[in-house]
């Protein structure tokens, strides 16, 4: 149950948004991200969102690989 | 009318009559529907299929259906997995004490409404009521009957390397519908159970071809429960392209916030066939001129190695086992 | 003409040097490495082991028992994960004390709990406080709004812990580490970087396919070129500093203690507890619960398993009598379990 997934904010409310996981909705608590904006991409964990998601993952394969 | 059930309803005199009168025979209504203690039937020359299924869903009602319309599905589909036109359905209930009657209505013209498209005639049924508390609010249980076409022959024993295995809608509904009605998690999302009578779809898929190994219906325990006994019942190796695997994407998002699988949430209106692999993309294309298979997809196939197992490709193109079935992830799901 | 840049992928298949450990702490890393079918690519010079990273895992015992005590001798509506309701205590499960009338709700977030609390005054309410730094701002948070709420009826049974002590304690166990990427989410990179000092090589890993490879092929890159390293392979969500306002909150709410955990013995300073200003809301202080010391199973082997000190197949319980439906131990009931991934994902293939 402590699994962490990426989705996309709808709506914002104080400290309190509505993620949506590919069509699937749910309020989150909101309060340990700082300048999050509707349409932003948050990593959720028992409920609460623990970061904002930057790039996607291939993109930061390249940048790794890259650097490697 | 009462408003609401009673004791009195069940007892077996006036209250009884009236309310198997204005309930049950006001929506089944056909001639072999009488009031004696049996219905008589004639019988065909060859083989019927004779099922029965007892249902105990909760909540009764949700997005895409109720136990009512559920409890014709479930028998109509056994039948439709044996090769078996679905003729004759009698059906038990056992109603709590207070359960209100506008709702017992709606339950029974789904039931109607479900036979009348299945074909089916529902020609017996009782009414028993049980005491507040001493049933959850409606059970309800089907018996079938049906007539096995010629030249068919399903069983769980017959699939057989070289098979394509096919899964005729997206998975998972029915079990994500029933978790979002108990309202547990607090999530939202347009999910409707796929709950549906099949036999419509069975037979266009016999049209195309007599030679289906297996059909099974995947109710409790999902797709993924079914391969596995497919998988045992006939010796067999079972491999899955996870890609191919058709869920709607709402289904995946809840599956992905509690971590769910969702291969083994329940199906309601969701056959798996195995077919030889040549003729697979005409029993598709068959499948894909109905609404209920319109996402019908051939989701792996059947091999010889790793007899009783079901393997998967993975998204990095390697290969893993599918967890086996565990114990039931949802109480009361049918 | 242009190089082809060879894959993570490339990189582990042909990876033919000396026999390498690498070593995963996370819970959902074992799982999702044996689901992606990565141990099946993995050549055999190199060891992928499992380390102590499910919470539910490392959790002693004793933890089921005060919480068995609470629901059914305190009655106490208990608020939990999922996966800590069937993992076996000295005497029953939290499942089977459900049998006995226990009241046992699973909750998703820490916050449904307290709502819970809220809407039910009369019941005493505990939230089973499992979890790593990942989940321990969940728990916070849920504290700081039963205390904003003044609500009396809400308490936590703390068994929140963290994982750099936990590191240094394995760091003889691995070559390399593959960091829980969402533990470095909210702490910051800062304890690995000074683990390197230390000589403790490690990447901070995503749970994507690609994440996964692209740890991997970094990890074998290089530990060739011999020295202690840290890479951040997971930058789109681990930022060096980490979450901040998170690490206020659990600095707020929280302070270390020392901890135990199953195999490992007490870890100093491993673990979470209320600070006093909130210590209302301690569960074990609120209903006086004594000591307790859980005792479990002789054969089973989830303490070594933990260390990476042995397989989850060499213990003589494994797929016996020890399984997932009729578990001896946590780690083969919880979902992050290194027993419950082996049994259910048939493995026993590099390490």
């Amino acid at each position: 149950m402590c699994v962490g997934i990426s989705a996309r904010v709808v709506s914002i409310n104080e400290d309190t948004a509505v993620i949506d996981v590919s069509g699937a909705k749910r309020k989150i608590s909101a309060a340990l991200i700082e300048d999050l904006e509707p349409g932003d991409y948050v990593m959720v964990h028992a409920g609460i969102a623990i970061a904002k998601i930057t790039e996607s993952d291939a993109s930061e394969t390249d940048h790794i690989m890259e650097a490697l | 009318m009462d408003k609401i059930v009673t004791l009195a309803h069940g007892a077996g005199g006036k209250q009884t009559s009236e309310l198997i009168n204005r309930i049950f025979k006001a929506h089944f209504s056909n001639p072999d529907l009488t009031a004696d203690d049996a219905a008589v039937l004639p019988v065909e020359a060859g083989n019927i299929a004779f099922t029965t299924d007892g249902f105990i869903v909760s909540p009764y009602e949700f997005p895409g259906g109720n136990i009512g319309k559920l409890s014709i599905c479930g028998t109509v589909n056994d039948l439709s997995c044996m090769g078996a036109k679905p003729l004759y359905l009698s059906c038990a209930f056992v109603i709590e004490e207070g359960f209100p009657m506008e709702k017992l209505e709606q339950i029974a013209v789904s039931m109607e409404k479900t036979a009348k498209e299945a074909g089916v005639r529902i020609v017996a049924g009782d009414t028993k009521v049980a005491g507040k508390g001493q049933v959850d609010n409606i059970f309800i249980t089907t018996t079938g009957i049906g007539h096995i076409m010629e030249g068919v022959n399903t069983s769980g024993k017959l699939a057989q390397p070289g098979d394509a295995v096919i899964v005729t809608g997206d998975i998972g509904r029915h079990g994500c519908t029933i978790l979002l009605s108990r309202d547990e998690f607090g999530i939202d999302a347009e999910i409707t159970s796929d709950c549906a009578p099949l036999w419509g779809i069975t037979e266009k898929m016999f049209e195309t071809t007599k030679e289906i190994h297996v059909i099974r219906d995947a109710t409790r325990g999902g797709v993924g429960t079914v391969l596995y006994e497919i998988a045992e019942q006939s010796n067999v190796g079972i491999r899955l392209d996870t890609e191919k695997i058709p869920v709607a994407g709402e289904v995946s998002g809840v599956c992905g916030m509690l971590g769910l699988e969702p291969l083994y949430l329940a199906c309601e209106g969701r056959l798996v066939v195995f077919v030889p692999k040549e003729i697979a993309p005409a029993v598709i294309e068959a499948l894909h001129g109905s609404p209920y298979s319109k996402n019908a997809a051939i989701i792996g196939e059947v091999i010889s190695d790793m007899p009783g197992k079901v393997v998967m490709k993975t998204a990095i193109g390697s290969q893993t086992l599918l967890p086996q079935p565990g114990g039931e992830l949802l109480p009361r799901i049918c | 003409m242009e190089n082809r840049k060879v894959s993570p992928k490339e990189i582990i298949e042909s990876y033919n040097g000396r026999h390498l450990r690498i070593m995963e702490v996370c819970g959902t890393h074992t799982h999702e490495i044996f689901r992606l079918g990565i141990r099946k690519i993995v050549p055999e010079s190199i060891e992928l082991i499992s380390g102590p990273g499910c919470p539910v895992c490392v959790t002693p015992v004793g933890y089921i028992d005060e919480a068995v005590m609470l629901s059914l001798d305190i009655g106490a509506v208990i608020c939990t994960f999922g996966d800590l309701i069937r993992v076996p205590g000295t005497e029953m499960s939290l499942a089977v004390a459900r049998s006995k009338g226990a009241v046992i709700k699973t909750v998703y977030s820490p916050i449904d709990a307290v709502e819970y609390a809220q809407e039910n005054p009369d019941k005493k309410v505990v939230f089973l406080a499992v979890g790593f730094e990942t989940t321990a701002p969940a728990a916070c948070l849920a504290i700081k709004k039963a205390k904003e709420a003044g609500l009396t009826n809400f308490t936590i049974l703390g068994a929140n812990k963290t994982m750099p002590n936990a590191y240094l304690a394995l760091k003889d166990s691995a070559d390399a580490f593959l960091y829980p990427g969402h533990v470095n989410a909210i702490a910051g990179t800062a304890v690995c970087e000074q683990l390197v000092k230390e000589g403790v090589s490690g990447v901070v890993t995503g749970f994507t396919a690609s994440e996964l490879l692209t740890a991997l092929a970094v990890v074998i890159q290089l530990t060739k070129k011999g020295k202690p390293f840290l890479v951040n392979c997971y930058p789109r969500v681990v930022k060096p500093e980490g979450n901040v306002p998170a690490q206020k909150l659990m600095n707020e709410v929280m302070e270390p203690c020392d901890a135990e955990w199953r195999g490992l013995g007490i870890i100093k300073g491993s673990g979470l507890k209320l600070r006093t200003a909130y210590s209302d809301f301690d569960a074990r202080l609120r209903f006086n619960l004594p000591v307790i010391t859980g005792k479990s199973n002789p054969e089973c082997c989830c303490g070594n398993v933990l260390q990476g000190k042995c397989r989850p197949s060499d213990c003589k319980l494994f797929g016996t009598g020890c399984t997932p439906q009729h578990p001896v131990g946590a780690c083969m009931v919880s979902n992050e379990g290194s027993c419950s991934a082996y049994y259910q994902y048939g493995g026993n293939f590099n390490g």
